[in-house]
């Protein structure tokens, strides 16, 4: 089972980097929207740790959207999701494995706009860089197995990009927060105390999400 | 077919009685109950509001255990049940938003607060229009139905998420009001009590009417297939 496992997650990535095209496009979206937003402030007045986590995390979510489509439609090409549906692993094994490279690509985008947050939103101060790895891990847990899950859901719409969008961003809405509130506090905002329970936010939600997947993905990832 | 039998024959009980219930909560919201002493007549908007929250969510966790019974059983009704719930508490919540809007900006004069229950309805709107956009894009029906379900499983689960970062959120914010919670007068809880009564006659009437047509729908569109 961790064979196939790494054997699909590698089948993933390998098209994704082979391609070239890709991790571009959710990278140049986030680094865009990342740009779009310093222009909201006057030139020479600060953006508040709230506001730069808040643009950060949103760009985040654009680039899930296209990470988790470009995953699933690599299957569409030639009738191979048929291939997937027949082999003999655990339909959950596909979930895990889309997640996983998510969660590698979304990280590689993520590399792109912390700096750019940093110098477009003139972030100044980062307290505690392991915190703040650990914080971006714990709320990407979470962003990929709901990416997981809803991707596979748009496929074979033309309109599959903002399909996915209008159902996954209502439900991304509590661990946003959470890591909203999470990155202000690491970026020099000492205004709120609870961070535990922010965590705890972020966590649950991983948690919850990731049973669920592990449950209805076999409903999701079907031949119909 | 007897769920659709049974729904047939109280679709026309449950309108009437409903209609007749809004009627006698008019009653009870204009003259029995009183007025409120610091909001004045503008609090009567409360009993407006309140059962169509109340309704709207419940609409929504109809959607939750539909959908589940759907997943296991695979019966078409449990679709077209959950289809009609979210639609139901599609259009309860944004009345209940609605009027909340309204009743901030009257009483407090700011059109949104960081109010925790107002978020999580906000944010359930959301998820069910997603919910319903998703159930008109995709054709094959099969897969329409089992995808959905798992929406409206996964939605659901989500409430309690929301909700607990709407109240920890809004603790960054100070409340701009204080709470509204309890210390209603008796005859105030009575009106309340006979409004979500009536309101939720009403939704059920609506709710089974709209099983109904969706019925119909299907098995038009199966006449044309065969």
């Amino acid at each position: 089972m961790n064979i196939r496992f790494f054997c699909l997650t590698r089948k993933d990535l390998k098209l994704i980097f082979s391609g070239g095209s890709g991790i571009i496009q959710p990278v140049l979206l986030g680094l865009i929207l990342v740009f779009v937003f310093s222009l909201s402030t006057p030139i020479g007045e600060e953006v508040s740790a709230q506001a730069a986590a808040s643009i950060f995390w949103l760009a985040t979510s654009f680039a899930l959207i296209l990470v988790f489509n470009t995953l699933y439609s690599m299957e569409e090409i030639n009738q191979a999701r048929t291939g997937l549906l027949l082999s003999p692993m655990p339909l959950q094994l596909v979930w895990l494995s889309k997640a996983f490279s998510g969660l590698i690509l979304l990280l590689l985008a993520q590399l792109f706009f912390f700096p750019a947050t940093i110098v477009f939103l003139g972030q100044e101060s980062v307290a505690g860089w392991w915190n703040l790895l650990g914080v971006i891990i714990l709320v990407d847990w979470g962003l990929v197995a709901v990416g997981s899950l809803l991707g596979a859901v748009s496929q074979g719409h033309a309109a599959r990009d903002s399909l996915l969008s209008v159902v996954i961003f209502p439900l991304l809405i509590p661990l946003l927060l959470a890591g909203i509130r999470m990155g202000a506090h690491l970026l020099g905002d000492a205004g709120d105390e609870n961070l535990s329970a922010w965590a705890g936010i972020a966590f649950s939600f991983g948690a919850v999400f990731t049973g669920a997947a592990i449950i209805l993905f076999p409903f999701v990832y079907n031949e119909y | 077919m007897s769920d659709n039998s049974i729904i047939t024959r109280s679709i026309p009980a449950l309108a009437i009685t409903g209609a007749v219930g809004l009627v006698v909560a008019q009653y009870f919201i204009w003259v029995y109950a009183p007025v409120e002493a610091t909001m004045g007549i503008l609090q009567k908007i409360f009993y407006f509001h309140l059962p169509l929250a109340w309704w709207g969510l419940i609409s929504f966790f109809v959607v939750f255990c539909s959908s589940l019974v759907f997943l296991i059983s695979k019966n078409p009704f449990m679709d077209r049940l959950s289809q009609s719930a979210a639609e139901v508490g599609l259009l309860f919540s944004g009345l209940a938003l609605a009027t909340g809007t309204l009743w901030a900006r009257a009483a407090w004069n700011i059109w949104w607060t960081w109010d925790p229950r107002l978020s999580t309805t906000l944010v359930m709107w959301f998820i069910y229009a997603g919910y319903l956009v998703l159930r008109q894009s995709i054709d094959n029906p099969h897969k329409m139905r089992a995808v959905c379900a798992v929406l409206g499983v996964v939605a659901f689960l989500n409430v309690p998420l929301v909700f607990l970062s709407a109240r920890m959120w809004r603790s960054i914010h100070p409340a701009v009001f204080g709470s509204r919670g309890g210390g209603l007068e008796p005859e105030m809880m009575t009106t309340v009590l006979v409004c979500i009564a009536a309101w939720g006659i009403l939704t059920a009437g609506i709710l089974f009417y709209r099983v109904r047509q969706l019925d119909l729908k299907d098995r038009i569109r199966n006449l044309f297939i065969f």
